[in-house]
C-alpha cells in the first residue's frame, strides 16, 4: 500500500507542477461550461428572412408584421423582383424567402385561396426544418385569425370550425432551459477526458521515455503500477466534477434534487469504465500521439452515440444496440435524471448494473493485457 | 524560400511520419469513423416520440383526436391511462417523453365554445426534445383545426427547398467535418512535433546549427501541410462518392481555400508550441482550442445567428466559421468567388493574424 501511495504522490506531483496542465484541467472546463451554457441553445432564432410583398395591401402588411414581431426571424429588405429572389438565397443573405403574390389581400377576401410561396435554404437540414416549422406556425395563426374575423361578420359559418389548443407545460425544467440539459453532458465529457485520456497518456509517456521498464524491474507489481496510474486521475476527476457541479449550481442555478452519495457511487462506477479504457488504450499504442488519437476516437464516438445532442431513439435500430455498450450513454442519463428528477437507485439501478458490468469487463481485460505487455 | 537547409528538415519530418504507421492509419480512419456515425446514426428529426394519453372524456370527439395522433409519424402512443395522478410515475420511469391529457369536458367545449384546450405535459429533462415535441403538437392541432373549416384553408402555402432538397443531414455535415478535422489535425500535429523535439532535447541541437528560425518553421510546416491536405482530399472524395455530397462549384477554388485554411491550422499549432513544453499539454491544448470552438461556435451544427451577441463576435475570430461558409457555399450551392468573397477575406484576415502572431512568438522564444 505504501508503494502505491508513493506512486500516486509522484503522479499527482507530475501533473500538478505543470502550470499549463493545471490551466487545461481546471480553467478550460469552466470556460467550456460558461460558453456552452450560453452558446448551445437549441432554440433557433434571428434567422434572416426575405419577404417579397407583391401585394402591398393592409392584409399583406399585417402578415409581414407577424414575422417581424417574433424573435425567430430578422426581416431583410432586399429589393425583390420576380426572378431575383433566389439569388439572395444563393449569396447566403437570407435562408428563407416568403413570396406574397399580387392581389393577395383581395383573393383572401373573396375566398380564392391565394398561394404563398416559401423558398428555403435547405443546407442545414435541422435549422431549415425548425425554421419552416416556425414559418408555418405563423401562417397558421394568421389563417386562424383571418377565419375569426370572417366569423365575426358571418356567424353562421362559425359553427363549422373548432379549434383545439394545446396547453403545454414542461415538468422538471419549466422554462426548458438548454443549460439544464447541457451541463450533465459537459460534466461527463470532462470526466471522461480526465480519466481516460490522462491515464493512457501517463502510462504511454513512461513507456516512451523508458521509465516504465525501470518501474517494472523494481519490486512493484503491475497491479500496483496500475493503481498508481489510475487513482490520481480518478481523484482529479472527482475534484473536477465537484468544481463543475458547484459552478453549475451557483452560476446556472441548475437544481440538484437527487442524493449526492448516490451520485458519487454512480460516478465511481462510471470512472471504472473510463480508467479501464485508458489502460486498454495504453496497451494498444506506442506513443503519446497515438494514445491521444485513440482516446479521441473513442471520445467522439461515445459523445455522438450517447444521446447528448441527438436522442438515441432516433438512431437506426442497429446503432441503438451499439449504444448499449457506451458508458457515456448511461452516465449522461444518470446525471440528467438525478439532477432534475431526483431519481434514486430504485430507478437508476439498471444503469448501475450496466456500468458495473462494462467497467468490470474492460478493467479486467485491460489489466490482463497490460500485464502481458509489460512482462 | 526552399533552400538546401530546409529540404533535409522536410525529409526528416517525413521519415518521422512514415515510421509511425499507426498514427497515420488512425489519422485517416478517424475521419471515416466520424463520417459514418454522422452519416448513418445522426438524425435530428424526432420521430416515433413515445407519448402517453390520458383520455378523461372518452367520446367520439376525443377518440377522433387520439386517432389523429396515432396516424402521425411523429408519435408513438405507448400507453393509455385513466388517472392524471399517474403521470408522474410515467416520467419517473422514463416511459414517455410527453403525456397528453384530454379533459372530461373536451367534447362539450369543443362543440359549444369552438375553443377546446387539452393538456400537454413534456419531460423537460431533455429540453431540446421537449421543445420539438411541443412544436410538433402545436402544428398538428393547428392543422387539424383548420382542416375542419369549410372552403378549406384560407391560404395555400407551397414551400420549396433549395440546395439540399431532401434535407439530408450528411450533405451538411460532411463539409463541416472537413473544416473541423483539418483545423484539429493541423494544429495537433504541428504542436506535437515541435514539443516532441523540445521534450527530447533535439530542438536545442537544431537551433545551435546554422539553420534559421524561419527555416525550422517552414521545414516543420511543409510535411504537415501535405499530410493535412491529403486528409482533406480523402474526406472530400469519400464524402462525395459514398454519401453523394454534391459538388456544384469548382474543385479548384475549394482546394485553394483549403490550403489557406490548413496554413491557419498550422499557425495555431505553432502558437501552442510556443506556450507549452510537453507533448501531453500541447495535445490537450490543441484539442481544447480547436475542437470545442469549431464544433460549438462556428455554425458546424448550431447556427451562429441564434447565439448571444458576444459569442457571435467570438465566432468571427474562429477560422472554421468562415471556412464553413466557403466550403458549404461551394459544394452545396455552387458559389464562386463572386458570392463568397466576404468569407474568404475574413478567413484570410484571421489566418494572417494567427500566422504573424505565431511566427513572431516563435522567433522571440528562440532568442
Amino acid at each position: 500500500m505504501g508503494k502505491v501511495f508513493h506512486l500516486i504522490k509522484k503522479e499527482l506531483r507530475q501533473v500538478l507542477r505543470d502550470r499549463n496542465m493545471l490551466r487545461v484541467i481546471f480553467i478550460v472546463p469552466m470556460v467550456q461550461l460558461l460558453v456552452l451554457g450560453y452558446a448551445i441553445t437549441t432554440d433557433i432564432k434571428n434567422l434572416n428572412i426575405l419577404i417579397c410583398d407583391f401585394d402591398g395591401s393592409e392584409i399583406s402588411r399585417d402578415l409581414i408584421d407577424r414575422f417581424s414581431h417574433t424573435e425567430y426571424f430578422i426581416l431583410k429588405n432586399y429589393p425583390c423582383s420576380p426572378g431575383k429572389i433566389e439569388s439572395h438565397l444563393f449569396r447566403g443573405e437570407a435562408i428563407l424567402a416568403l413570396v406574397i403574390p399580387q392581389h393577395f389581400g383581395r383573393d383572401l377576401e373573396t375566398l380564392k385561396q391565394p398561394d404563398i410561396q416559401i423558398l428555403l435554404d435547405g443546407q442545414n437540414s435541422n435549422t431549415s426544418a425548425v425554421a419552416l416549422g416556425y414559418c408555418n406556425r405563423i401562417l397558421l395563426q394568421f389563417m386562424q385569425d383571418t377565419l375569426e374575423k370572417k366569423f365575426a361578420r358571418a356567424p353562421h359559418l362559425a359553427r363549422s370550425i373548432h379549434f383545439i389548443e394545446p396547453v403545454t407545460r414542461a415538468w422538471y425544467n419549466p422554462e426548458l432551459k438548454s443549460v439544464y440539459y447541457m451541463i450533465p453532458g459537459i460534466i461527463s465529457i470532462i470526466l471522461t477526458i480526465i480519466t481516460m485520456l490522462l491515464t493512457s497518456l501517463a502510462i504511454v509517456k513512461e513507456r516512451e521515455i523508458g521509465t516504465l521498464e525501470q518501474l517494472m524491474v523494481t519490486p512493484i507489481s503491475s497491479g500496483q503500477v496500475i493503481a498508481g496510474k489510475t487513482i490520481p486521475f480518478a481523484f482529479l476527476g472527482f475534484i473536477e466534477m465537484s468544481v463543475a457541479m458547484t459552478f453549475g449550481v451557483l452560476w446556472f442555478k441548475i437544481p440538484i434534487t437527487g442524493s449526492l452519495p448516490v451520485l458519487a457511487l454512480l460516478a465511481a462506477t462510471f470512472i471504472l469504465t473510463t480508467l479501464g479504457l485508458g489502460i486498454f488504450i495504453s496497451t494498444l499504442v506506442n506513443t503519446q500521439q497515438q494514445a491521444l488519437f485513440m482516446s479521441w476516437s473513442f471520445l467522439v464516438t461515445f459523445i455522438l452515440l450517447s444521446g447528448f445532442f441527438y436522442p438515441i431513439e432516433n438512431m437506426p435500430e442497429w446503432v441503438q444496440y451499439i449504444t448499449l455498450i457506451n458508458p457515456l450513454r448511461y452516465f449522461i442519463e444518470i446525471l440528467r435524471e438525478l439532477f432534475l428528477k431526483g431519481a434514486g437507485l430504485n430507478i437508476l439501478w439498471k444503469e448501475l448494473v450496466a456500468l458495473l458490468s462494462i467497467g468490470t469487463f474492460i478493467f479486467t481485460m485491460a489489466t490482463l493485457r497490460f500485464h502481458k505487455r509489460t512482462s | 524560400m526552399i533552400n538546401s537547409r530546409i529540404l533535409p528538415l522536410v525529409r526528416k519530418e517525413f521519415i518521422h511520419i512514415r515510421r509511425d504507421p499507426r498514427s497515420l492509419i488512425i489519422l485517416f480512419l478517424m475521419p471515416l469513423l466520424m463520417m459514418f456515425i454522422f452519416g448513418y446514426a445522426i438524425n435530428m428529426d424526432l420521430k416515433h416520440i413515445r407519448i402517453a394519453i390520458c383520455d378523461l372524456n372518452k367520446t367520439p370527439a376525443s377518440r377522433d383526436l387520439i386517432e389523429t395522433l396515432r396516424m402521425s409519424p411523429y408519435f408513438n402512443i405507448v400507453t393509455y391511462y385513466n388517472s392524471p395522478s399517474k403521470t408522474e410515475s410515467l416520467f419517473k420511469n422514463r416511459l414517455v417523453r410527453a403525456a397528453i391529457i384530454i379533459p372530461s369536458s373536451f367534447d362539450k367545449t369543443h362543440v359549444q365554445s369552438r375553443f377546446a384546450s387539452i393538456g400537454v405535459i413534456t419531460d423537460g429533462t431533455d429540453a431540446n426534445s421537449a421543445t420539438l415535441v411541443q412544436n410538433y403538437l402545436y402544428g398538428l392541432f393547428m392543422e387539424k383545426s383548420l382542416s375542419s373549416a369549410t372552403n378549406g384553408t384560407p391560404v395555400s402555402v407551397k414551400s420549396r427547398i433549395l440546395y439540399n432538397p431532401d434535407m439530408t443531414s450528411s450533405h451538411f455535415i460532411v463539409p463541416g467535418l472537413v473544416a473541423l478535422l483539418l483545423i484539429m489535425i493541423g494544429a495537433l500535429l504541428t504542436s506535437a512535433t515541435i514539443t516532441r523535439e523540445k521534450e527530447t532535447g533535439t530542438m536545442e541541437q537544431i537551433l545551435v546549427s546554422p539553420i534559421r528560425p524561419y527555416e525550422v518553421i517552414v521545414g516543420k510546416a511543409i510535411p504537415y501541410l501535405v499530410l493535412s491536405f491529403s486528409i482533406a482530399i480523402f474526406i472530400l472524395f469519400f464524402g462525395h462518392i459514398w454519401f453523394k455530397v454534391p459538388m456544384l462549384g469548382a474543385w479548384g477554388y475549394l482546394l485553394i481555400f483549403c490550403i489557406f485554411y490548413v496554413f491557419t491550422a498550422l499557425a495555431i499549432g505553432l502558437l501552442i508550441s510556443t506556450v507549452v513544453n510537453t507533448q501531453q499539454v500541447a495535445m490537450m491544448m490543441s484539442l481544447v482550442m480547436t475542437m470545442l470552438p469549431s464544433v460549438m461556435l462556428s455554425g458546424f451544427i448550431f447556427p451562429v445567428a441564434s447565439m448571444p451577441k458576444p459569442l457571435q463576435v467570438v465566432s468571427q475570430i474562429i477560422p472554421a466559421t468562415h471556412f464553413l461558409k466557403i466550403i458549404r457555399g461551394i459544394m452545396l450551392k455552387g458559389n464562386g468567388p463572386m458570392e463568397i468573397w466576404p468569407s474568404v477575406a475574413a478567413m484570410s484576415a484571421v489566418g494572417l493574424f494567427f500566422i504573424l502572431l505565431a511566427v513572431k512568438r516563435f522567433k522571440l522564444k528562440l532568442k
